[in-house]
């Protein structure tokens, strides 16, 4: 019998259709996995005079061909029913090594650290320098992940002057948890993933990453900090090191047990609401709690998910879960 | 150059490209492979290897007036994501909430021709589909169990589908789907501040400015949304304020069929037939109806594919100024 299943935080309802499964070591879709190299020079691998940035051989560097323009202040106008603002915020590019690798799976522990670490000081730089309320980090493995044809690994870190849909939803959903149960809707997560242990993946003294219980899609994995905290730039540089361990961990078995397949991988921070007056960074810092998505790119969205939001996945996290514990690295 | 857009239904922000706007070229598209009918299960002479027809709409040969076969099947899915016998039983599991998969999941074939697709066929045969898709919605409906009905098209591999014979799908469910919950919320809000329907004000303006209009007729407008999720991403809506598909005339039935067949064709002229979904956003059944709702089609061409700032964050990165796509479209010869 199928399942349909709720997602405790932003209330989605997903379809988990056993019926349709097929085991888990064949869900691959070939077509996912590939990693293009155009062979040209590669523009990461050179020293960028134009960088932002640079430490422990990691280089910032500002996008190319931005979309998005960094401006001091911005002037919402009204079109009609709709809201417009000029295409204001902030996007650079963390190249992650000096050498020509691809996956951050094969960069070795201390320099995933590094990574984070900067990270944390980009984002620190920009709320310091920067007028926006909003920021992701985010990055794109594979081509069909959305990267272009240079196998060197980077990932992106944009500063918006909006809060997007998703956070939205997320910060909603945590909040109206909050107000019924007094608690963090993740730290109850961590705790009932802690006691059944039947999707945990990967577990560190404070990390815990999971297939969640209402997956949209086959393998996708949440990483959550265990110790509450609504900012990932405030975490404690003490632990960057634990937090690259489990991620290099979880990008291994992918790569190994899903055939090296294309992936995104996402943190999730509260927004930093400026010149706030009325407590609502205060309740977003006691109902948020920041946590990393990583999500192998292995099957497509069709017209029902797209239509909807409603997803169907066929295979139960709870196998998913079993198949990569069951991957040696 | 770039401008963040919000629309006013769901408070979505995007990123639109309109500066330097990607043009029809721009996106890669080598047409759709075709695959051998031998085998196809969809094609008349072979209705025993499909499930149980749910309904049917006898075929008229254009010549002598004489019914014979069929036009369009509708049948229950070989595959189904849901099981349609059951109870909606809800379990818990400490934070967790789950329920037995209950609901319907049905195909419909469009057409008894292999090698055609929904752009290819007449217009009489075109609103056969609109009949069987008004059938199915009315009939499943009945079903107490359902909250909501899906009606949705996958054209092309990259758009998800498997079977090249052309078919939409109709999946009925127990809950009201996210999206649509929040398009419902979103426009009640909006008709709560405003007095108006949100949808409704969003067609005077698109009428008032038509730099963003495809096509109309007497009953529907056909247009690119001012803040798309996706190039080229266009939307069919009633102009009349209805929140209900089930309850248009025979006459709209009609009209929807010619409208909706003219920008799947645009569509398809204009960027060398690309994968698409399209899916119908109607009113949730067996509940109480919400009047500040307008049911409507939305057709997205699979154009680009999303990375993890569009993943992470729902702000879509949309690289065609809807303005230029609706010209695009709006030029192209049929």
């Amino acid at each position: 019998m199928p399942e349909l299943r709720k997602d405790p935080v932003v209330n989605r309802w997903v379809i988990i259709a056993k019926e349709r499964a097929r085991r888990p070591g064949n869900v691959i879709d070939r077509q996912a996995a590939e990693v293009v190299d155009s062979g040209q020079s590669c523009i990461y691998c050179a020293e960028d005079k134009n960088a932002i940035y640079s430490k422990d051989g990691i280089q910032v560097i500002p996008i190319r061909d931005p979309l998005l323009t960094d401006t001091k202040e911005w002037h919402p106008k009204n079109f009609g029913l709709y809201r417009v603002i000029d295409g204001t915020g902030h996007h650079e590019v963390v190249v992650e090594a000096k050498d020509h690798v691809a996956n951050m799976a094969d960069l070795d522990v201390q320099q995933i650290s590094n990574v984070l670490q900067v990270y944390t000081e980009r984002i620190s730089g920009l709320l310091k320098d920067s007028p926006y309320s909003y920021f992701v980090i985010y990055k794109n493995y594979g081509i069909s992940a959305g990267s272009r044809p240079i196998a060197h690994a980077r990932s992106h870190v944009v500063a918006l002057p909006i809060v997007p849909l998703r956070a939205q939803e997320k910060i909603k959903g945590a909040g109206q948890y909050y107000t019924k149960h007094q608690c963090c809707v993740y730290c109850d997560l961590i705790k009932q993933e802690e006691n059944c242990a039947s999707r945990v993946i990967a577990q560190t003294e404070h990390f815990i990453a999971v297939i969640p219980f209402a997956t949209r899609f086959i393998f996708e994995i949440q990483l959550y900090p265990k110790k509450h905290g609504c900012h990932f730039h405030e975490m404690d540089l003490g632990q960057t090191k634990e937090l690259a361990g489990i991620i290099k961990t979880i990008l291994w078995k992918i790569k190994i047990g899903l055939d090296d397949c294309a992936y995104n991988f996402i943190i999730h921070s509260a927004p930093v609401l400026r010149g706030d007056m009325d407590g609502r960074q205060e309740s977003l810092s006691e109902s948020y709690h920041w946590h990393i998505e990583i999500m192998p790119r292995l099957t497509r969205i069709a017209g029902f998910e797209k239509g909807t939001g409603f997803y169907i996945c066929s295979i139960p996290p709870e196998d998913m879960a079993e198949y990569l514990n069951g991957i040696k690295l | 150059m770039s401008e963040l857009r919000c629309d006013p239904i769901l408070g979505q922000w995007v990123i639109v490209k309109t500066v330097d706007s990607l043009g029809p070229d721009n996106y890669k598209n080598s047409g759709q492979p075709l695959e051998h009918e031998a085998t196809c299960q969809f094609c008349p002479g072979r209705e025993h290897m499909t499930p149980p027809e749910v309904g049917v709409i006898a075929r008229v040969d254009p010549k002598t007036g004489q019914q014979e076969g069929w036009q369009v099947r509708a049948v229950s899915n070989k595959f189904p994501a849901l099981k349609i016998e059951g109870l909606l039983d809800e379990k818990r599991d400490g934070m967790y909430l789950q329920t037995d998969g209950i609901g319907a999941h049905e195909v419909v074939i469009e057409t008894p021709a292999h090698y055609q697709n929904l752009t290819d066929l007449s217009d009489a045969e075109m609103i056969s589909v609109l009949k069987i898709y008004k059938e199915r919605v009315v009939d499943l409906s009945k079903d107490k169990r359902f909250k909501y009905i899906v009606v949705f098209k996958n054209y092309g591999e990259s758009a998800g589908t498997t079977v090249e014979h052309a078919h939409s799908q109709i999946i009925a469910l127990p809950m009201i789907p996210k999206y649509v919950q929040q398009e419902i919320d979103g426009a009640k809000k909006y008709f709560d501040t405003n007095k108006n329907c949100v949808f409704c004000d969003m067609i005077n303006q698109e009428q008032a400015d038509k730099s963003r209009l495809i096509t109309q007729n007497e009953d529907f407008i056909s247009f690119c949304p001012y803040v798309p999720r996706y190039p080229f991403e266009s939307w069919i809506l009633p102009l009349k304020h209805q929140s209900e598909f089930s309850e248009i005339s025979v006459d709209e039935q009609t009209r929807l069929a010619l409208i909706l067949k003219e920008t799947l064709l645009r569509i398809k002229r204009c960027l060398n037939n690309p994968s698409y979904n399209f899916y119908l956003h109607i009113a949730p059944i067996n509940e109480a109806r919400p009047e500040s709702y307008h049911w409507h089609v939305e057709i997205v061409p699979k154009l680009s594919s999303v990375s993890g700032f569009e993943w992470g964050t729902g702000v879509y990165v949309v690289s065609t100024d809807p303005d230029q796509a609706a010209s695009y479209l709006r030029n192209v010869a049929l």
